[in-house]
């Protein structure tokens, strides 16, 4: 099992390098190249220095690269094109609005999902199943953000029932009560988006397994239907469920980005949007890249919540197929 | 998951399922029916399939001859009929806050968005193709670093990629359909690797290499045509996700830019106006609801037509009423 | 003759599909005696699984219902009784041994967990006791080691050594009777003859009824008391292994034991194959279910359906022309004498 999680550790690694690559090229190829992103335009000596190193950027290719990924690893995100900001002093506290919002809804949508895809899987074709089907295709059908702009329609318009965005009223900063109060509308949206998937793969998954050999030992020996299904078929249900998890972070991150659009809600996502347009090249290399790690490590973390819960990995069987 | 290996119970028990008896019914009779046609026949058979091309072949047909159905023009500014409700002068669906029927831009927009949808699965499928048959085939190093790079592709979040792009580039319509299939790719990709790695071990792809078949003409013959079905089927699901990536796009302001407009587009527009014209946002999020969920539909049932296992679609309810019906035993 | 411990009548069963209600068996009788192991033969998809998960009620789990008939273990109706009683009676007093080994452990829990399972939920063992017991079950199996490899995962082991873990979990509680479907098919014919050997060893030391579901009538011959030949969802002939060898009445069973490789260079002449395949029970044929692969139908057995009728002391088959069929067997020289060696 170390072994294979090491072997994880080491391809994550690569793979965050790779990205960093990627990163690099597409700064490079944007019209004004990295120096624009790297430098604040004022004259500090530190700048001016750097400017002279990076003098008409003739510098070959991979030692700029080597450079800047220095930069990079030393937190240095550089800084913005406008008012010369570090990049980090204005990135860092959306990140924590971003995992606030992500976080309950994706918390929220596991305890919806997995319980319910349980029940439906054993119920299946009942009513409880059609309607997780139902919302289901809607959920995957529907544009998130559409369905946020009729909730604020409906909900916050018309009923005035939730605030219509942003995260907090004015006057009521970190006002907790607040702040719940105005995740509801963007946690709903969110929680439609991730539940479709989640839904439909718990229940699935769990056919699969209630249909193996195994459960079917379970009930010759004589165990009761909720020891079969909590403990013999839950257990080996979870194994492609958790992979699937894994999979899914990236379209976690990009919905979450675009309900935070929605919404106004002060995260990495509708900073994004705003840099993007703003052309802060270097906020938006921060952001991908910085997406990119919690991919990376919700992949990792994936991979060993599988470790522990298949006894096969031991053996190296299932570490062929890459995150 | 692994296989399990055919059982004389799983044989048992198939013999008890309807609609395999048919087939060996039908097979004792007359020829035995290709797989093909089986698939095709339980395709057509199914409703949801059935409404899903239905509503597709509406949206298609009304958007690729938008002239026909609709005489406004979908950029046309007028002022004087700013907002109007639905049914006046024409304007089936009333006007914008500028006098745009809203209609015609559903029209001309939804054209935009079919057309995105299309172009980005094929392209996607086509690259992600090359790109499993590739590593799938060859395997080895060729094979490490093609999955590197799906590696790598998937752990950027997509949106934030086509975004970083966009704004690096420049809005258009071709650099998105670019983008958008070059974030696409990567499903199609692993899932032609990994029925190529399955197949290129099998006798008859070995036997074609012994007598000097070249190898692109293995990986097109023998191979590809194999994962045929399961490429279709994810095709259609990646036409119904493009269809909504472009809307995310246009909606947050960086895809497509007027005068062109596409549903997404619309919205964002709509969103402005929510106060004065609420329906205007209800209207192209309902498009882009109705056309992704028929492809969905549509894809749905193709990979159920294709899946030999038939399923038994039967609710417990149902289950109980025969059983209280027929069934002795106790419950 | 002994007590009765499983007395199926006239079973008839079915699953609820879409399209109503599909018949798996249609009148199925097997009286197993207390001590005696009896073998129910067939083709795949003769409706020998589907008997024995009917036995344990599991089939219920599938949609599968029963139409028609008894179950009487020790003279109680096991088709009258719920889910909840049947579960006490599963895996305590009977016990099944399943034929995919590999498939039929749980993949995440231990084999030592899994043979104290059924411990714990029959006879409220503690945890250490419990996995005590496990390990001189698995000992008494022959598995070697009992200790280390109670701790062991089923991937960790071959197919052989995972049926032995199944026999030991399935025969932990003691149960009077074990149903074992197709025990040995998924494994090599070298490891079949041990895991053979092995039931009958630990049969013989507890005393359990066994009803044995196989395909390979080697196999019957080598273990059963009684046979029960089974065709398209009902017993067509039945008897002992001596009188099944040496007197089939069932062109059927002729048909099944010419099967046998290890019969064939002494066979001589060849009576005939079974041509064809078996029939679905939703579109079975008139009259006998088996004329159209019968070399000896004739006009009546397209019309009328024989029923199991007695020909013996215990032994029944479903044939017009049993008698006939019979004596042609032996003239043909085709069937030898039982396996088990006299």
């Amino acid at each position: 099992m170390t072994e294979y999680l090491i072997r994880r550790a080491v391809q994550s690694v690569l793979v965050l390098f790779l990205v960093s690559v990627i990163s690099f090229a597409l700064m490079h190829a944007a019209p004004g190249g990295p120096l624009m992103v790297m430098l604040p335009k004022g004259g500090s000596q530190q700048a001016i220095l750097a400017q002279e190193k990076n003098a008409g950027l003739l510098d070959p290719m991979p030692i700029q690269y080597l450079h800047w990924l220095g930069q990079l690893l030393h937190g240095n995100l550089g800084y913005t094109y406008k008012n010369h900001v570090p990049v980090g002093q204005i990135l860092w506290p959306t990140v924590g609005n971003t995992l606030i919002l992500m976080g309950v809804a994706w918390v929220l949508s596991l305890l919806i999902a997995i319980p319910w895809g349980i029940y439906n899987s054993t119920r299946t074709y009942g009513i409880s199943d059609n309607i997780s089907t139902v919302l289901a295709y809607l959920g995957f059908a529907m544009p998130a953000f559409w369905f946020g702009i009729l909730l604020q329609e409906f909900l916050s318009l018309d009923l005035n029932w939730f605030p219509l965005s942003d995260m907090y009223s004015m006057n009521k900063q970190g006002n907790i009560g607040d702040l719940i109060w105005h995740l509801i509308l963007p946690v709903c949206v969110l929680v439609l988006v991730f539940l479709a998937s989640y839904l439909k793969y718990s229940r699935a998954s769990m056919l699969e397994v209630l249909h193996m050999d195994y459960v079917r030992t379970a009930r010759a020996k004589g165990a009761p239907e909720k020891h079969v299904i909590y403990r013999h078929a839950l257990r080996n249900a979870l194994i492609p469920i958790i992979t699937v998890l894994g999979l899914d972070l990236p379209n976690l991150v990009s919905g979450a980005a675009l309900t935070e659009n929605v919404f106004n809600w002060p995260g990495m996502g509708r900073l994004f949007v705003e840099m993007a347009f703003a052309r802060e090249y270097a906020v938006l290399m921060a952001i991908t890249m910085l997406g990119a790690v919690f991919v990376v490590i919700g992949n990792l973390l994936a991979d060993i919540l599988y470790a522990i819960v298949d006894p096969r990995v031991q053996l190296g069987k299932k570490g062929g197929t890459a995150a | 998951m692994s296989q399990t290996p055919v059982s004389t119970d799983v044989v048992e028990t198939a013999q008890l399922d309807p609609t395999k008896m048919d087939f060996s019914a039908e097979g004792s009779a007359a020829p035995p029916t290709s797989l093909t046609k089986i698939a095709v026949r339980k395709f057509v058979s199914n409703p949801f399939a059935i409404f899903g091309a239905i509503i597709l072949a509406i949206f298609v047909v009304m958007c690729a001859f938008a002239p026909l159905f609709t005489h406004f023009k979908p950029a046309a500014i007028d002022m004087m009929n700013a907002s109007v409700p639905p049914g006046t002068d024409g304007h089936l669906l009333g006007t914008d806050e500028i006098g745009r029927d809203v209609f015609a831009r559903l029209l001309y927009g939804g054209r935009v968005s079919l057309i995105v949808g299309f172009c980005v699965a094929f392209c996607a499928v086509v690259l992600g193709t090359l790109i499993g048959a590739v590593a799938g085939y060859f395997g080895g190093w060729v094979d490490m670093v093609l999955m590197r790079l799906v590696d790598v592709m998937n752990s950027i979040p997509a949106l934030f990629l086509n975004i970083l792009v966009l704004s690096l580039f420049g809005s258009g319509f071709w650099l998105m359909i670019t983008i958008l299939s070059l974030t696409s790719w990567m499903g199609v990709a692993r899932l032609v690797r990994g029925t190529f790695l399955q197949l290129r071990e099998m006798q008859y792809v070995q036997a074609a290499r012994a007598i000097g078949v070249s190898n692109w003409s293995i990986i097109t013959k023998h191979l590809i045509r194999n994962a045929t079905a399961p490429i279709i089927v994810n095709a259609t699901l990646q036409i119904g996700n493009a269809i909504l990536t472009e809307s995310a796009l246009s909606y947050l302001g960086l895809g497509v830019q007027p005068p062109q407009t596409s549903w997404g587009l619309m919205l964002n527009n709509a969103q402005e106006f929510m106060l004065t014209n609420p329906m205007e946002a209800v209207y192209p999020g309902l498009c882009i609801l109705l056309v992704v969920l028929s492809i969905n539909f549509i894809g749905d049932s193709l990979r159920d037509a294709i899946d030999p296992r038939t399923k038994v679609k039967i609710s417990r309810r149902r289950l109980k009423k025969w059983r209280n019906r027929f069934s002795k035993s106790g419950i | 003759m002994a007590e009765p411990i499983l007395e199926i009548r006239n079973l008839k069963t079915g699953f609820v599909t879409e399209s109503g209600i599909v018949k798996a068996l249609d009148g199925v009788s097997i009286t197993i005696e207390k001590g005696q192991v009896v073998c129910l033969v067939g083709e795949s998809g003769s409706g020998k699984s589907v008997t024995s998960l009917n036995v344990m009620r599991l089939s219920d789990y599938d949609g599968g219902i029963v139409l028609e008939g008894e179950i009487l273990f020790h003279g109680e109706d096991l088709v009258k009784k719920s889910q909840e009683d049947m579960r006490k009676i599963r895996g305590s007093k009977i016990a099944m041994i399943f034929q995919e080994p590999m498939n039929a452990l749980n993949p995440v829990f231990t084999v030592g967990d899994q043979i104290a399972e059924t411990l714990r939920l029959h006879k409220g063992m503690s945890k250490e006791e419990a996995q005590r017991k496990a390990v001189e079950m698995l000992r008494k199996v022959g598995i070697p080691e009992p200790e280390i490899r109670a701790k062991q995962y089923p991937h960790e082991m071959s197919g052989g050594m995972c049926q032995r873990v199944v026999i030991a979990m399935a025969l932990v509680c003691r149960p009077e009777l074990v149903i074992a479907d197709e025990p040995t098919t998924a494994l090599d014919v070298t490891v079949q003859a041990q895991i053979l050997d092995l039931l009958r060893e630990l049969q013989s030391e507890l005393h359990t009824s066994i009803l044995l579901i196989t395909h390979d009538m080697g196999v019957a011959a080598e273990m059963a008391d009684r046979i029960a030949v089974m065709y398209a969802g009902t017993i067509v002939e039945e008897g002992t292994v001596e009188e099944i060898f040496s007197q089939p009445h069932h062109p059927y069973t002729i048909g099944l034991l010419n099967s046998i490789p290890g019969f064939e260079g002494q066979r001589g002449t060849e009576l005939y194959t079974i041509k064809g395949s078996i029939p679905s029970l939703a579109n079975l044929p008139t009259g006998c279910r088996f004329h159209p692969r019968c070399p000896f139908a004739t006009d009546k057995c397209r019309a009328e359906e024989p029923s199991l009728l007695e020909i013996g002391s215990g032994r029944r088959a479903a044939c017009w022309y049993a008698e006939e069929v019979a004596l042609k067997a032996k003239e043909q020289g085709a069937v030898i004498v039982s396996g088990k060696g006299e």
